[in-house]
Order: structure tokens, then sequence, then C-alpha cells
């Protein structure tokens, strides 16, 4: 029982880490919390669940997801930050969570007010670890996380591209003086942000079977509570955070069964851990 | 050059010659750090024009002007905190294209500055302030560049590296680098530099040659205390 309370956690933190680290991303080159993010996250399985009955293929659909929600992304920096970023911050976030309210609409909209089924059989082995069993969704979502995660920690601690980006993120200005054309790496951050939202949108529409326009609403805030959580704009930090929240969410509620909102817990977790570090678990004062 | 309506220079004009050493003294607040950062790109002027090497790059971001060889140690050497000493010189070989280019200047970054080869793991943020110091000069050296901006480069060094890095400015000069050199300094600055500027609030005031102006009694009184 326990067990398998953990197997969900750790399913659960891996979606919430790909989503998260898009809004990292932009925050840490932006200085913005990138609400609309989570409109890109509900994009990615909607094009999921399209591309998939379009194929019938899981990883085409997956492929199509990251590839528009990358799309989506870069747009998103081109025409709605860019023009912004000279004005206070809380214009561009008033912007975002504007353009995420549209999203949202124009989902409904295009494709109905209710949930839509994304039944792709994904034929994966279930893993066992012990006691621990994860059953086959539960360990295709872990290991596309952790391929993705793999990967962008190789590109940015081992390219050249990679250490333009942690540059950006610290200093722009003067990364641009040795040669780094910032604003293509602040496109690059959107990019692939918006890919591994679009890769955990699908993800989640295939594990929970559905897909519905304000699949974004929950994630848009409880991602808010992880970044903070996690250190602003520290990518570590967010995906320890999401596992942790991932894990106290289904332990505590599962377990323990207080009559607590399940989604409330990400923000006591942010205010409990906000009162003894204020920059978050592993952000930098 | 404006920030926002305040104009912080205006009517400057200077050149520097190919394989000069160039100096502009002023008070705090002339507008030293705000031509050599309209200079590298990181400012727009409303108005006027600079030339590199005989082409117009007014309208050039500063990514661009960096790939055609400028490059800055800028005031208060903003370091990257977070990146690694050898990761901060990296990023100052970002303009290199080949990786056994990379490798060589940063071998010679570090028999250059020693103290930089022992701490090149350790986080830039780590450094004190003179090791900073060194790194941000170290970090301006390595992408080869063609013309040389240091603003402050002595600040806060101890006096025997601040002898040492004008050394290393001269041998630069020597090896025919076009240095622009801003300083506090003006001492210093007029012993190494071939020519200099005066600017004060804004308007180049004065200039010729560094002897010329240690010469000067209004330089002398001024900006040599005496
Ligand atoms: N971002 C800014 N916004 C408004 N005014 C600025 C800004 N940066 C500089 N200034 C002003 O422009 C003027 C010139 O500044 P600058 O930094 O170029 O001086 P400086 O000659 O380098 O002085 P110092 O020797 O103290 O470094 C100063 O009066 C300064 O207050
Ligand atoms: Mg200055």
């Amino acid at each position: 029982m326990i067990w398998q309370q953990i197997a969900n956690g750790i399913a659960t933190g891996a979606v919430y880490a790909l989503t998260t680290l898009g809004l990292t991303m932009v925050y840490g080159v932006l200085r913005v919390l990138h609400v609309a993010h989570a409109g890109v996250y509900a994009l990615g399985a909607y094009v999921g669940l399209w591309a998939f009955r379009a194929t019938g293929s899981f990883w085409l659909s997956l492929v199509a997801a990251m590839a528009a929600c990358a799309l989506a992304g870069l747009l998103i920096e081109r025409f709605l930050y860019a023009p912004l970023l000279h004005l206070p911050r809380i214009i561009p976030l008033i912007a975002s969570i504007g353009l995420f309210i549209a999203m949202e609409e124009a989902f409904r909209i295009v494709a109905g007010p209710y949930a839509l089924a994304y039944d792709a059989e994904v034929r994966f082995g279930s893993l066992a670890l012990g006691p621990l069993r994860l059953t086959g969704p539960q360990t295709l979502i872990l290991t596309v996380t952790l391929v993705l995660l793999g990967l962008l920690w190789l590109l940015l601690s081992r390219s050249k591209v990679g250490l333009a980006m942690r540059a950006t993120a610290m200093d722009a200005e003067i990364t641009s003086s040795f040669g780094v054309n910032t604003r293509a790496i602040i496109a690059l951050n959107f990019l692939i942000g918006s890919a591994m939202a679009g890769a955990a949108g699908a993800l989640i529409g295939v594990y929970d079977n559905q897909v519905w326009p304000t699949m974004g609403s929950v994630p848009a805030y409880k991602c808010l509570a992880i970044v903070v959580l996690g250190g602003l704009g520290n990518i570590p930090g967010s995906v320890l955070a999401s596992f942790l929240i991932g894990l106290a969410e289904t332990l505590l509620i599962g377990i323990v069964a207080i009559p607590f909102p399940r989604d409330a817990l990400a923000f006591v977790a942010m205010i409990l851990v906000l009162m003894f570090r204020p920059y978050g678990l592993l952000g930098k004062g | 050059m404006t920030y926002g309506e305040f104009a912080a220079v205006r009517g400057v004009s200077f050149d520097v010659h190919d394989g000069d050493l160039v100096t502009i003294i002023g008070a705090n607040g002339a507008g030293k750090s705000t031509i050599l950062r309209s200079v590298m790109g990181l400012l727009r002027p409303r108005a006027g024009k600079i030339l590199f090497r005989g082409e117009d790059i007014t309208a050039e971001p500063g990514y661009l002007r960096a790939r055609r060889g400028i490059s800055l140690v800028p005031e208060g050497r903003r370091i990257l905190p977070d990146l690694t000493v050898e990761e901060n010189l990296r990023l100052g070989t970002y303009v290199l294209q080949d990786a056994g280019e990379v490798a060589a200047e940063l071998e010679r970054a570090y028999s250059l500055f020693p103290q930089l080869r022992a701490r090149a793991r350790q986080r830039g943020k780590t450094l004190s302030g003179g090791e900073q110091q060194m790194l941000a000069i170290a970090r301006a050296l390595v992408g080869r560049p063609r013309l040389l901006l240091l603003d402050e480069v002595s600040l806060g060094l101890m006096p025997t590296l601040v002898e040492q890095t004008f050394q290393t400015i001269k041998e630069l000069y020597r090896q025919g680098a076009t240095i622009l050199l801003v300083e506090q300094n003006a001492r210093m600055a007029l012993s190494v530099a071939t020519r200099g500027y005066v600017l004060e609030t804004g308007t180049i005031t004065l200039s010729g040659t560094a002897a010329e102006l240690a010469a000067d009694p209004k330089v002398k009184r001024a900006y040599l205390g005496g």
C-alpha cells in the first residue's frame, strides 16, 4: 500500500518536474513568472491526443506534442514577452495570465468543454525495485522524464551552448559582451522548457486517459509554488521540489488520510520552507 | 549618450588607432564607463557614430561587436558568480572556434595569473575581490581581442598587483593589442598610455600625448594631485 503510494508519488513528481522546468528556465533568464506555461502544458496534451488519433502511435504523438509546444514557446517569447520586457515585471505577468485564460478558452472552443480520452496503449515494462513496483505507465513517465532531464543536464553542463545558457541566466548583459547572442539563448530556454511541458502534458493525458480544457489550472499555480520552493530559477532545486511535492501529496493524503485538499499541500510546504529558507530549498541568498 | 532623458556624455569624439594605448581620464561621474559601455555595444548612443576598423558598428548589438574583436573588462568585474573560474574563462573564449586555441588561451591566462589556476574549479563568487579582478582581466584577454576596453582594472588590487597588471597591459600593447584604458589612477594611466583624453562632465576638454597631458598644469592639479 505504502509502496504503491510511493510509486504514484514518483510518477506525479516526474510530471511536476517536466512541467516546472520551463517555468524555472524562463524565470532564470527573464525574471518573469510565466503563468501561460500551464497553457502550453495543456496544449501538449491536446496536440498529443490529436497526433495520436491521426497516427495511432504514442511515440509520434509525444514528439508532436513536444514540437508544437516548442513552437508555441518561441512564439510566446517573441510576441508576448519580448515587447513587454522593458516594462515593470507586473505587466508581462498580467499578460501571461491573460494568455493562459485565452488558451483555456481556445481549447474549450476548439475541442469542446468535456474531457477527451487519450487512450494510447503504450507497451512499457513495469519496474520492480525491491518492494517498489512501478506500473507500465508509471515506468514510462519516469523513463521519459529521466531521459529528458539527463539530456538537459548534459546540454547545460557539457556544451558551449549550455555554458552560454547558464551565464545568460546570471548576467545577460555581460554574457553578451563575450559574443553570446543572448536573445537567441532566451528563445532557446523557451523552446526547451516548452517542449518539456508538452511532454508532460502528453504523458499525463495518457496516464489519466483524459484531456480537458482547464487541465492546466491546477498545475499553473502548483508549479508556481514548486519553483518558489526549489529556489526561483534554480533547475536542480525545482526538480527536487517537484519530486518532494509529488511524494508528499500521495503519501500524506493516501496514507494518513487526513481530510486535507491535496492540491493545497504544495502551498503549505512552500510557506513552511520559506519561513526557514527564504530563497527556497536550493536557492541562494 | 543618454540614460533616459539624462545626457551623461555628449558631443564626445575620440579615436584609438590600431596598436595604440589610449587613456581617458576624468573625475567620478564624468562618463568614462558610459563611453566604454557604448563602444562595447551595451548602450546605444542616441546620436553619433561608432566606427571600428573603418566600419560603422553603431547599430550592431554587443555580441556581434565581441565577434569583431572588441572586449571589455567592465567596471565592477561582473564575474559570473555561479560559474567556476574556468567556466568564466571559457565564456571569454566563446568567440574562438578552435578547441586547441581555447586550450592555449586558457593556459596563457593561467600562466599570467597562477592564482587563477589554483582556483580553476572554484565558483567565481568565492574568489577574493582582487582575484575576481584578475579573472575579469584574464577573461577579456582569452578571446584574443583586437580592441581591449579596460574600466578601472586596478581598482581593489594591492600595489604589487597594480604594478603587475600595468606591466601586463604594457606587454599586451607591445604585442600589438589596441587598448582603451579608463583609470582613477591617472598617474599610472598616463605612464603607460601613448595618448589621452580628459573627460569632464560628459565632454572632452583636453587631448594630447600622454606626456603632454602629464605635464599640463590643469591635469596636474586635478588628477595627479599637485
Ligand atoms: N543607468 C544609469 N541611469 C542614469 N544615470 C546613469 C546611469 N549610469 C550612469 N549614470 C550617470 O551617468 C554619469 C556618468 O556615469 P559613468 O558611470 O559613465 O561615470 P564614470 O566616469 O565611469 O565614473 P566613475 O569614475 O565613478 O566610475 C553619472 O553622472 C552617472 O550618475
Ligand atoms: Mg566608471
